[in-house]
């Protein structure tokens, strides 16, 4: 025997190495995501994954008083906007803008909306001088004299009032704080895409250890779409590695509890190491990487697949081997595991890599974990007999004779269905941030510091397409008409156009051909000079400027390398599946039904309305139907094994009564206590049915003896606790996902317990059957 | 009657005497001194004609208008000619009414802003501590002919402005002298 174990243990030890140096763990959330169907659901998840919003990292500095933080708020600035993490850090302050300043001011007559020929004729630019003279004189001459000499006309001003975002903080001290003057702000680009939770990581480090360095005795909250991807990443494996360890403590304890010798432990263990290892291998073979929620959801493996080899163990007698008992239940143990790979396989066939993961894992774990227990176990223990004290558990004897708790929960059940029924579908989670990882408290926190900053959330934006980058420039330049007027009658708080900064090749042309050449434009200036206090040479920088213009080549994207703008226009203006698309984010709008109408009606019809809450809740409850589906296929693959395998539909009504009860009621407990359900929550039913249907079988197998009838009354307890156990502990987490998963699991296990051992006992009459 | 030759050395002590106590009397006439001329100075309007000098002018641009101060912290200055344009720091804001639009700024939010405030409220409330926040204070001459020079201590704000000059006589500010950091200036005098 020892031989047998040696052997087993080299095997096991060689296949955990295996894994630990080639198991490739990933956070990425959007495997989580539906493939996409439409082009608008793709760019969702596009810019959910990498764009420009997910990139964003908002920073909130707080705990010191106002002159301090506006001091730090700089400092950060300055050392975030020269980190490799970051493409920029602003914070409001003037002097940030001073490389992007000098780009817009180099091309203000390519930028510039007011430029056509007439704009340089004498008497234009009499008024603009005249203008000019009055700005001078008052208390902001100081500021306007700057650009004076180079720029009478005011393009630099047009160009910036363009660009003016509307709705930013309030400044004190020239740089962004709340209102009250308690958190300065800071919007930091991180270069790493949201969803790359590990480099999102090493951004925030990086936050933490220059404020550190710089201003310690200053606090820091920061939070945006990779905090979030890090901030659950890290929670997850907390989550996973403390509970999982929690669970594995209780099931360790009652396992010695039960059987007081450690051999049945161990035993009873190996199926549950062999299952999940070889199923993250299997994952890992077919996927190419495990995702972090996936090995999390190993820890409910668990659960279930400890229940076989206890099943196993506490059903020997006395003085039998067993490689005995295993044939003695070895029909109803396969039946257990074919009903579990079942429900399983559904999510296996699943178009979401995440929950593919999760099938496979359940899938492969539960097989291995069933196979280990019929064939490995009773060949490492061979002709020995196992010897434990068996403990005997009370029959209840009474309870199950008496008639009224079983008509109880049927009358619950159907109550609860009735209820279900009623209350449809207002009970189905429609949003898609049920699916993020993210706990609540941090995305309160996020909308929170967004109030306090001015910045609304972009909920709608316009996509415009083109075949070329020209052509999606010129399609989101055509819109603009639209929403300005829109803007002006108060039905679109504010947009953002990149077209603003980067205007189509066509439109920067026209501009640049309007200029007048030197000539033409010192004569005219010659002539609006006329009365006024000018200096006759004093516009002479104007004159070169407008000359060296005309010969500029058009600007592109790489006139903005390295400033804030450019970072924007490589989030806006992407190249999608051999599209370009210009995005033009909208905030506040009061009808989007007819916003969306007018710009199909557009001539070009390039342009369409993106409405990113709509698009996510179509998204879910299409994700939502294939979950449904799948779990639909799975039970009915369930009835259908369980019809072939019991031999008789009366057994298997016996069976699969107390768990759709159990299903039922477990539904109608959790929708009562305020839960939406998502999809982990059918996923986690899913996982309900299997391990209920096992306790089902073990329950209604029909036992020789009343010795039988306590191992199994035994092994089902032991069961059910260690289920319990596990999944309780899992909803004690703050991941939602986790959460669900747990505290689902837990009550439909309990129920599931419950419900067979009043409905699914074989009637006495039938007990020699 | 021939004096005593003796009486001269006493003549010339009293003399002397009072000669140091009218010096004792101008060193007396410091910071503090003007702080308190200032904070006693009636509120009110006065007249008044700025001159903006700049490199890129053949003359100076002439505009003028009125200037009123009402505690503790209110100052308005209303141009009527050659245009009207109103300027009226109150509270935490600057307004500024022009060509019929009237725009508002939070005075906390640039910190130009915030010392252009400063010296106008600290000078014309006797303010030293406001003043001190933001420029380096250097007083001349006397009771009746006094320079206050203010130079920021900001490098944000030295940028732009380079000193501020304002000259009275007693409680009354008679001029006040905008040095921009370019070398234009704009001069106000109270009429």
């Amino acid at each position: 025997m020892l031989a047998r174990c040696a052997l087993a243990l080299i095997c096991f030890a060689a296949l955990a190495l295996f894994a630990a140096k080639t198991l490739r763990v990933e956070t990425d959330f959007s495997a989580f995501l539906p493939p996409s169907a439409t082009p608008e659901q793709r760019l969702l998840i596009s810019q959910l994954r990498d764009g420009l919003v997910s990139r964003l990292m908002l920073v909130a500095l707080h705990g010191a008083d106002e002159k301090t933080l506006a001091q730090a708020s700089r400092a950060l600035a300055e050392k975030l906007g020269h980190a490799a993490e970051f493409d920029y850090a602003l914070n409001g302050s003037l002097d940030q803008f001073a490389a992007q300043a000098e780009v817009l001011m180099r091309h203000r007559y390519a930028l510039s909306p007011q430029i056509n020929a007439p704009h340089f004729s004498a008497p234009a630019l009499h008024a603009a001088l005249v203008e000019q003279l009055d700005q001078l004189a008052s208390p902001f001459g100081v500021l306007s004299k700057a650009t004076l000499a180079r720029d009478p006309t005011g393009e630099f001003l047009a160009t910036l009032r363009q660009l003016d975002p509307g709705a930013m903080p309030a400044l004190r001290r020239g740089v962004w704080f709340s209102g009250d003057g308690k958190r300065a702000f800071l919007i930091a680009q991180t270069r790493a895409p949201g969803f790359d939770s590990l480099r999102q990581a090493e951004a925030i480090a990086k936050v933490h250890g220059a404020l550190a360095a710089l201003y310690p005795q200053v606090a820091v909250t920061l939070t945006g779409p990779g905090v979030f991807a890090a901030e659950s990443r890290r929670l997850i494996e907390s989550d996973a590695l403390r509970l999982s360890l929690c669970s594995a403590l209780v099931i360790l304890a009652m396992l010695l509890f039960v059987y007081r010798s450690a051999l049945p432990v161990v035993l009873v263990l190996t199926p549950v190491a062999f299952g999940l290892l070889i199923g993250v291998l299997v994952v890992q073979a077919l996927f190419g990487s495990v995702h972090a929620v996936t090995l999390g959801f190993s820890a409910t493996l668990i659960g279930e697949a400890v229940d076989y080899p206890n099943y196993l163990l506490l059903n020997t007698a006395r003085g039998e081997t067993a490689r005995r008992a295993a044939q003695r239940i070895g029909g109803t143990l396969l039946l257990a595991v074919l009903t579990t790979v079942a429900s399983a396989l559904a999510l296996t066939l699943s178009s979401f890599t995440g929950l593919a993961q999760l099938g496979v894992l359940t899938m492969v774990g539960v097989m291995v974990a069933g196979l280990t227990t019929h064939r490995l176990l009773p060949w490492l223990l061979g002709d020995r007999v196992l010897e434990f004290r068996r403990l005997d558990v009370p029959t209840g004897a009474n309870i199950a004779r008496a008639r009224w708790p079983g008509a109880i929960a049927a009358t619950a059940t159907l109550c609860g269905a009735l209820w279900l029924g009623y209350m449809h579908p207002a009970w189905w989670e429609t949003d898609l941030a049920s699916i993020s990882p993210v706990p609540p408290q941090m995305r309160e926190l996020d909308s929170q510091l967004r109030r306090e900053m001015g910045a609304p959330e972009v909920s709608f934006f316009v996509a415009s397409r083109g075949a070329s980058e020209a052509a999606a420039l010129q399609a989101g330049e055509e819109i603009l008409s639209v929403l300005q007027q829109w803007k002006q009658g108060g039905r679109i708080r504010s947009y953002d156009s990149p077209a603003w900064y980067l205007p189509a090749p066509a439109t920067q042309a026209a501009r640049l051909q309007a200029l007048p050449d030197t000539a033409a434009l010192q004569e005219n200036l010659l002539v609006a000079l006329r009365g006024l206090p000018f200096r006759p040479d004093a516009f002479t920088p104007f004159v070169q400027d407008i000359a060296a213009a005309r010969m500029e080549p058009p600007m592109n994207r790489a006139s903005y390398a390295g400033t804030p703008l450019g970072a924007k226009l490589n989030a806006l203006v992407i190249e999608l599946e051999g599209e370009w698309l210009v995005l033009t984010p909208l905030v506040g709008v009061n009808d989007p039904k007819l916003l969306a109408a007018e710009l199909a009606a557009m001539p070009a019809g390039k342009s369409s309305l993106v409405d990113l809450a709509q698009i996510s809740s179509q998204m879910v409850a299409g994700y939502r139907r294939e979950a449904l589906h799948q779990t639909g296929w799975g039970a009915l693959l369930i009835l259908l094994l369980l019809t072939v395998g019991l031999r008789s539909p009366r057994r298997t009504w016996r069976v699969t009564a107390p768990i759709a009860a159990a299903l039922v009621l477990t539904v109608t407990l959790l929708v009562a206590g305020g839960q939406r359900l998502g999809v982990f929550h059918l996923v986690a039913l899913l996982l309900v049915l299997g391990v209920g249907l096992n306790y089902a079988l073990f329950f209604e197998r029909p036992p020789a003896d009343a010795a039988e009838r306590a191992r199994t009354r035994l092994s089902l307890v032991v069961c059910s606790v260690s289920t319990v156990a596990t999944f309780g502990f899992l909803s004690l987490s703050a991941t939602p996902v986790l959460h669900a998963i747990g505290s689902t699991v837990a009550l439909g296990a309990l129920l599931s317990l419950i419900l067979s051992a009043l409905w699914a006992r074989p009637r006495i009459s039938e007990m020699h059957v | 009657m021939k004096m005593r030759p003796s009486s001269m050395p006493a003549l010339f002590i009293a003399l002397m005497a009072l000669l140091v106590a009218i010096t004792a009397h101008a060193d007396n006439f410091d910071l503090a001194r003007l702080m308190q001329l200032l904070t006693l100075s009636p509120e009110g309007e006065v007249a008044y004609t700025e001159k903006k000098y700049s490199s890129l002018l053949t003359e100076p641009v002439v505009s003028s208008g009125t200037l009123s101060y009402r505690r503790p912290d209110t100052v308005e200055k209303n141009m009527v000619s050659p245009r009207k344009e109103r300027f009226r720091i109150a509270g935490e804001e600057l307004i500024v009414a022009r060509k019929g639009i009237e725009n508002r700024y939070p005075l906390s939010s640039q910190p130009l802003l915030s010392a252009f405030a400063a010296s106008l409220r600290g000078v014309l409330g006797g303010d030293a501590e406001l003043l001190r926040q933001h420029y380096r204070l250097k007083l001349e001459g006397e009771e009746q002919a006094w320079r206050l020079e203010l130079t920021p201590l900001d490098d944000e704000i030295a940028r732009y402005v380079e000193r501020i000059a304002v000259s009275g006589r007693g409680g009354h500010v008679e001029q006040i002298e905008v040095r921009e950091s370019g070398g234009d200036r704009s001069v106000l005098q109270v009429r």
